[in-house]
């Protein structure tokens, strides 16, 4: 009969530790795919009132309302797939809410409206890093079919190089110019046409943040 | 030979005019392109017909079949943009622009640029931009303005702060367009694209899309006309396909509103300056000739022929508030002449002097009998207050604006293209039909006890309406005309018959 004995290091306090430490992590697993789940929920995200505004635009568009059903929700598309990656997409998304607590007032619509571009550009950046790497959670290039005859063929003939994002942005959210040749000058003419605002508000207030 | 009729002819204003009006046949068929081909043939360009054929493969066979793609031309040739350009965008990695103005098309197509730059086509939204409000926004409202004026007169191209263009005013191929770049114009408003074929250009069709209607019924006149007549049935003998269309060398079957307007014919070189040869304005209350000045900047204007012609190298103000200096005046007779020479390639002389008389004359009498009087009617009722300043509120208005704007040009286009129904029945007939039961009428209501003092010597100093006092003037075109007066004598003598047969 072979008896297994415990290593001599394996005191009781050590046992204890693993034990505890083993049901903790599981446990800190557990928290941590609630927590990636949680706070990638379009309830969470909208939390604070200036994500509202993204909401509106998202709300009227086809990946919230799809005739099929399927809707995406904020994490779904702005947070990786994965334990890991979703927890460092959260980690760096701290940033955002320590400048809605200490940075400009994003809850105000203008202030909102003025720095969209800059957001819309890094959230670009981010899928482009990525290679689309969240629209592919639903989307297989391989069987984009379309409504139109040819595009399946465009899908297939015409990708090479490219990723979703290159092609497809300006989907949900409010329109903003490609980087290239996005004018602040016009943009901030258009805030200020939008709210009713003297020319130059836009300038004073980005100013004075 | 007399060449010009200038205010001060100097040898070099001369041969500017002369090379402007009657460059060499040379120039006629030469010139195309301006730049070398080496700046065109985007690498990029194969890359967008390759996925274009698939997402809108309408556009692209267009362009498989157009000269551009025999010439090398491709998709970003036409379509690139700067980053700076108000309507950048970026598409499948490149910066393009969705609007190919004048000036992109110019890079190439540099005389055609030159020519239709200040023309009445590229000032067409400029000039009645300050009109719009009153029909476009007050009387009917400003979806209008993009459906209606727009459409042919060309839209203030707005693109919005977010690079979209705003859809008030695009999509729109409106001919006086104002383009993002600043360019007037639209060359895709004759030239449908992708396929700008040159014979598409040259049917009568490529005008019709605004020279139709009411207003400007060209269409319609030209249909019913001899020249309109001749081009429906031999269409085939054209030759719209050739690479040179002169009139009387490649062509004979029929002139179409390219031939005389714009088309090169005999030693007349083609402009796409379109109203160049109009010696006449005929959408005007009054109808004066005109000059066309043209400035040192490259810009043009047309001026009442009733003023002194401006001296060469004065400062003058153009139609957009800028003051330019003047490089040469073009008079209504040389235009005249100009368009005659295209006539000439079919008809004798003294037929085209003839018909244009005819013309002139019909010109002449809606002027003096019908458009001044009316004009300096309307002017005293809004002088004096019996009309309100702004338009449409009044009916009488309504009958002012028809009576010029509709019957009047109607029949000045019908006699300027040798429509009888529309000079007459759609034309003159109507102009006094309005003038007599509405016009005259509604304006006496307006004026009330005034309308004597007003109206009646307006009516008298034209001397031509003195028919209305000689009431008892017969004529049998309504059925009916009075007994004839009693014969005494023949009375008498029946008289005395009917006693001898007793």
């Amino acid at each position: 009969m072979i008896k297994l004995e415990a290593p001599h290091f394996i005191t009781r306090h050590v046992l204890f530790a693993l034990v505890a430490g083993g049901i903790g992590g599981v446990v800190f697993m557990f928290f941590l795919l609630e927590f990636d789940h949680y706070t990638s929920s379009n309830e969470f995200c909208t939390t604070c009132h200036s994500m509202t505004y993204a909401d509106d635009s998202y709300q009227a568009s086809p990946h919230y309302n799809s005739p099929s059903g399927v809707r995406a929700s904020c994490g779904d598309c702005h947070v990786s797939e994965g334990i890991i990656m979703a927890t460092y997409d959260h980690a760096i998304g701290t940033k955002d809410l320590i400048k809605q607590l200490f940075g400009p007032d994003y809850d105000d619509p203008v202030v909102n409206l003025l720095h969209l571009p800059e957001a819309a550009f890094a959230a670009r950046d981010w899928f482009r890093a990525r290679d689309s790497a969240t629209c592919k959670r639903c989307h297989t290039l391989e069987a984009i079919q379309g409504v139109r005859a040819n595009t399946a063929a465009i899908h297939q003939e015409e990708t090479g190089g490219k990723t979703c994002v290159d092609c497809h942005y300006n989907l949900v959210h409010r329109h903003v110019p490609s980087e290239q040749t996005f004018k602040r000058e016009s943009w901030n003419a258009m805030v200020e046409g939008e709210f009713g605002l003297e020319p130059g508000a836009a300038v004073r207030l980005l100013s004075s943040e | 030979m007399r060449l010009l009729s200038l205010p001060s002819p100097g040898l070099l204003a001369k041969t500017l005019l002369f090379v402007l009006l009657f460059g060499c046949l040379g120039q006629v068929m030469a010139v195309k392109v301006a730049l070398d081909p080496d700046n065109w043939g985007h690498p990029e360009g194969e890359n967008c017909v390759s996925c274009h054929e698939k997402a809108s493969p309408g556009l692209a066979q267009q362009w498989h079949d157009s000269a551009h793609k025999v010439a090398g031309v491709n998709c970003m040739d036409c379509h690139q943009a700067e980053q700076s350009d108000a309507d950048a965008i970026e598409h499948e990695g490149q910066i393009i622009a969705t609007i190919v103005s004048p000036k992109d098309c110019g890079r190439c197509h540099e005389q055609e640029f030159k020519e239709q730059a200040g023309s009445v086509h590229a000032e067409a939204y400029a000039i009645i931009e300050d009109r719009i409000p009153a029909l476009a926004q007050n009387m009917t409202g400003s979806a209008m303005q993009a459906a209606g004026c727009d459409q042919c007169h060309g839209s203030l191209v707005k693109v919005r702060g977010d690079g979209t263009l705003d859809p008030a005013t695009w999509p729109n191929s409106g001919i006086g367009r104002i383009n993002p770049d600043g360019s007037k114009g639209s060359c895709s408003s004759c030239h449908g694209r992708h396929a700008f074929s040159k014979a598409q250009a040259r049917e009568p069709s490529a005008c019709v899309r605004c020279h139709s209607g009411p207003d400007s019924p060209d269409k319609e006149v030209f249909e019913a006309s001899k020249h309109g007549m001749l081009y429906a049935a031999q269409r085939e003998q054209m030759n719209l396909h050739a690479d040179t269309w002169v009139a009387g060398q490649d062509y004979t079957a029929a002139p179409t509103c390219t031939t005389c307007h714009m088309g090169a014919a005999g030693k007349i070189p083609t402009t796409h300056d379109v109203g160049l040869r109009n010696a006449w304005n005929l959408n005007q209350p009054v109808s004066y000739q005109q000059y066309l000045v043209l400035f040192e900047d490259g810009s043009k204007l047309e001026l009442p022929a009733t003023e002194k012609a401006p001296k060469r190298g004065t400062e003058l103000e153009k139609a957009d508030g800028t003051m330019a200096k003047v490089k040469a005046v073009i008079t209504p007779d040389r235009r005249r002449k100009v368009i005659s020479l295209v006539c000439l390639e079919c008809h004798g002389k003294g037929f085209t002097e003839a018909f244009m008389t005819q013309f002139d004359n019909v010109v002449e009498l809606y002027n003096s009998k019908f458009g001044e009087p009316a004009e300096a009617i309307m002017a005293v009722l809004y002088e004096r207050g019996l009309l309100t300043p702004l338009p449409f509120d009044e009916p009488l208005e309504f009958t002012y604006w028809e009576l010029w704007h509709d019957e009047g040009a109607r029949a000045r286009h019908g006699a300027s293209m040798m429509s009888a129904n529309h000079a007459w029945w759609e034309g003159m007939y109507l102009v006094g039909r309005n003038f007599y039961s509405r016009f005259i009428p509604q304006a006496r209501a307006v004026a009330g006890d005034q309308a004597a003092e007003i109206i009646d010597p307006v009516l008298a100093s034209t001397g031509q309406h003195e028919w209305l006092g000689e009431p008892q003037q017969a004529n049998p075109i309504l059925g009916w005309m009075p007994p004839p007066a009693p014969d005494v004598d023949a009375d008498a003598a029946a008289a005395g018959n009917e006693e001898v047969s007793q």
